[in-house]
């Protein structure tokens, strides 16, 4: 395993050099990126062993008194998560980076459903894991997402050899329905977020 | 996208069915003569509901290892309900109950009565699974991976089933609980998504990732592709035929004073057949329509002699007839055609449900589209409005119906994508006439909910 990974010798970024609250010149106090910061707005969430067992009651939208969420707070969700061949995680690899996360607001004053867009960018252009990490940031953040948002997590344009396929497989609910089902694949998923508690 | 006058119809919730699932729910399927439905449910199982008390009467459970996700009735069963399911697991299941009163010659139904007694008995868990109850009594194996969808044929003796494996199986019931595979249809490139058949031919419809509709049927004794319909830009969701009778049970197509033009367009249509709805990830639902074989024409062989071997070709000519007014801004996972009303309904990942209307165009506009959808004007369905069709306006040139938006709502399971709308026969007391239909959503919450059309 470790002498066939994909990219050996990945370019890695200085933790000090990523986007966080505090390099930005603090509008708010937090302590740190993702550390229970969304514990307060979603119900303790178990996706991971049962995918809707705290959603049922969730339907009457509190949502609407909770302060916006910003990109910074979905690049501080993600960035934790582990890359699935190297001991690094997704943002100090620059997979993702905060100017390609995209929140759209709802559409029309009557649509309750808001847009993150986020664009990640293998390592290198044949990396055969980018689905698995594409995969990987759809999950964790339709974890720890309210429901009011959609999820859509696509190869950045020109950074991957096969980007129109895996953006084709990760937009497929039914695809990613199913694959949250396998367990092989769960696995590698479970080891990948376990580095974002 | 969406126009400024509001649709002149409004849907209203009439009930959720009770208790809902905790966990996503992907469709339901209207039992085809007793008043209630099946939800094809993620956690495994599959969920009877009645449409006149909206309460739960039975958990199918214990077939499945994995998500069902497909759910299908077989009609024209006579003394039991036979329901078939497809599962995430790579298999289907065949399950049957015995019901007391069902199957009434013609699917006639008395709607104040409720055959389903098996409230109570079994209460919510399912793990109750009495004498009374669904039986698990065949397994179909053979795809590779995921089942996404089934339909059995009109007649009930065939089931198409259709998986992420690309293929779509064709199996044959031969007598009770054996069955035969009859085809398995490699064409597709992708995973296939959905599977319909015609009304009234043995002809079967199938949707797919990859962007493409087939059209499938026997050719002597081997099923075959007879039509490939390209257009759809991303995953075909869902594909549907028009209902067998619609030209005479429309209504909105009957009556006196049509033009000319207009009586040919329906006797086009009675020629080539029950149309097809397609919607897509592209934002698109489009119509279909088979381009009727001129006589004589199909007895030819390739070198346009005639043959002796074949008396006919199976392939047939569809072509896109129109595209229903844009009116979601995410996938959109199902169109479902009234066969009752001939009105359409879509929804999907945006949350929204919208109802469609197709009617005829007023002469001089030819600005069709979208934007024609302000036009509408609730009563004035009139088909004998607008200014006459000169002569040289021959509906092969320019469309001479139109599809508007009658009815739409936002957040219907609120925050949560619906993955599914059909439409039922209204069973409950609330009734407003013999017809009536509702609207049944599916949605990722677990709930289903039942929408009445009014207006």
């Amino acid at each position: 395993m470790e002498a066939n990974k994909d990219n050996a010798n990945p370019t890695i970024l200085n933790q000090s050099d990523l986007p966080s609250r505090r390099s930005d010149s603090g509008v708010k106090k937090r302590d740190d990126g993702g550390t229970g910061l969304f514990d307060s707005l979603v119900p303790a969430y178990t996706y991971l062993n049962d995918p809707f067992a705290q959603q049922a009651s969730s339907s009457d939208t509190d949502d609407d008194s909770v302060e916006e969420i910003d990109e910074q707070e979905i690049y501080d969700l993600i960035s934790t998560i582990s890359d699935p061949e190297h001991p690094l995680s997704l943002g100090s690899l620059a997979v993702v980076s905060l100017p390609d996360i995209h929140i759209q607001p709802p559409s029309s004053p009557r649509s309750p459903i808001s847009t993150v867009l986020v664009e990640i960018t293998p390592t290198i252009t044949h990396c055969s894991l980018a689905t698995v990490i594409g995969l990987g940031v759809r999950v964790r953040l339709e974890q720890s997402l309210p429901p009011r948002f959609r999820v859509d997590v696509r190869i950045k344009q020109g950074t991957h050899s096969t980007d129109e396929a895996v953006n084709k497989q990760l937009g497929d609910k039914e695809r990613v329905a199913a694959a949250l089902e396998n367990g092989t694949l769960m696995g590698v998923l479970k080891k990948m977020l376990s580095t974002c508690e | 996208m969406s126009t400024s006058a509001p649709p002149p119809r409004e849907l209203t919730p009439l009930a959720t069915l009770h208790p809902p699932s905790t966990s996503r729910t992907w469709m339901t399927s209207p039992h085809p003569q007793l008043p209630m439905v099946a939800t094809a449910c993620s956690d495994k199982t599959v969920r009877i509901y009645s449409l006149t008390s909206f309460t739960l009467l039975s958990v199918v459970s214990g077939g499945h290892k994995r998500s069902i996700r497909s759910v299908a009735w077989k009609p024209g069963t006579r003394g039991e309900s036979v329901l078939a399911t497809g599962s995430f697991d790579a298999s289907a299941g065949i399950w049957r109950k015995y019901e007391r009163n069902a199957g009434a010659e013609g699917g006639v139904v008395r709607d104040e009565e409720d055959y389903t007694d098996g409230k109570g008995e079994d209460g919510e868990d399912g793990d109750a699974d009495g004498d009374e109850d669904y039986t698990f009594s065949v397994l179909l194996d053979g795809h590779e991976s995921e089942i996404k969808s089934l339909a059995f044929s009109p007649g009930g003796n065939l089931l198409a089933t259709c998986s992420r494996d690309k293929s779509v199986w064709i199996w044959e019931e031969l007598e009770d609980d054996n069955f035969e595979t009859v085809a398995v249809l490699q064409e597709h490139e992708g995973d296939v998504k959905c599977v319909a058949w015609h009304p009234n031919e043995e002809l079967l419809a199938s949707a797919s990732y990859d962007d493409t509709v087939r059209l499938w049927r026997e050719d002597l004794d081997d099923w075959g592709q007879c039509a490939l319909l390209s257009g759809h830009g991303g995953t075909v969701w869902w594909v549907e035929f028009e209902g067998a009778d619609m030209l005479g049970a429309g209504g909105m197509f009957a009556g006196e004073g049509l033009r000319e033009g207009q009586r040919a367009l329906l006797e086009e249509r009675e020629r080539a057949g029950p149309r097809l709805v397609s919607c897509s990830d592209d934002l698109t639902i489009r119509i279909w329509r088979r381009i009727p074989k001129a006589r004589g024409e199909s007895s030819r062989g390739p070198n346009g002699v005639p043959s002796i071997l074949r008396t006919s070709s199976i392939e047939e000519e569809w072509v896109e007839e129109s595209q229903l007014p844009k009116a979601h801004g995410r996938a959109i996972y199902t169109a479902a055609w009234s066969k009752k009303t001939g009105l359409i309904a879509s929804t999907g990942s945006d949350g929204k449900i919208v109802v469609y209307q197709e009617r005829w165009k007023s002469g001089t506009s030819d600005t069709g589209g979208p934007s024609a959808t302000s036009e509408v004007n609730g009563e004035a369905m009139d088909t004998t409005d607008g200014t006459p069709l000169t002569p040289e306006e021959s509906w092969k040139d320019k469309p001479l119906t139109e599809w508007v938006v009658v009815a739409e709502i936002e957040g219907a399971h609120g925050v949560f994508e619906v993955n599914h709308v059909c439409w039922a026969r209204r069973c409950d007391k609330g009734k407003r006439s013999s017809g009536e239909e509702v609207i049944v959503s599916t949605g990722d919450d677990g709930e289903v909910k039942v929408w009445t059309l009014n207006g």
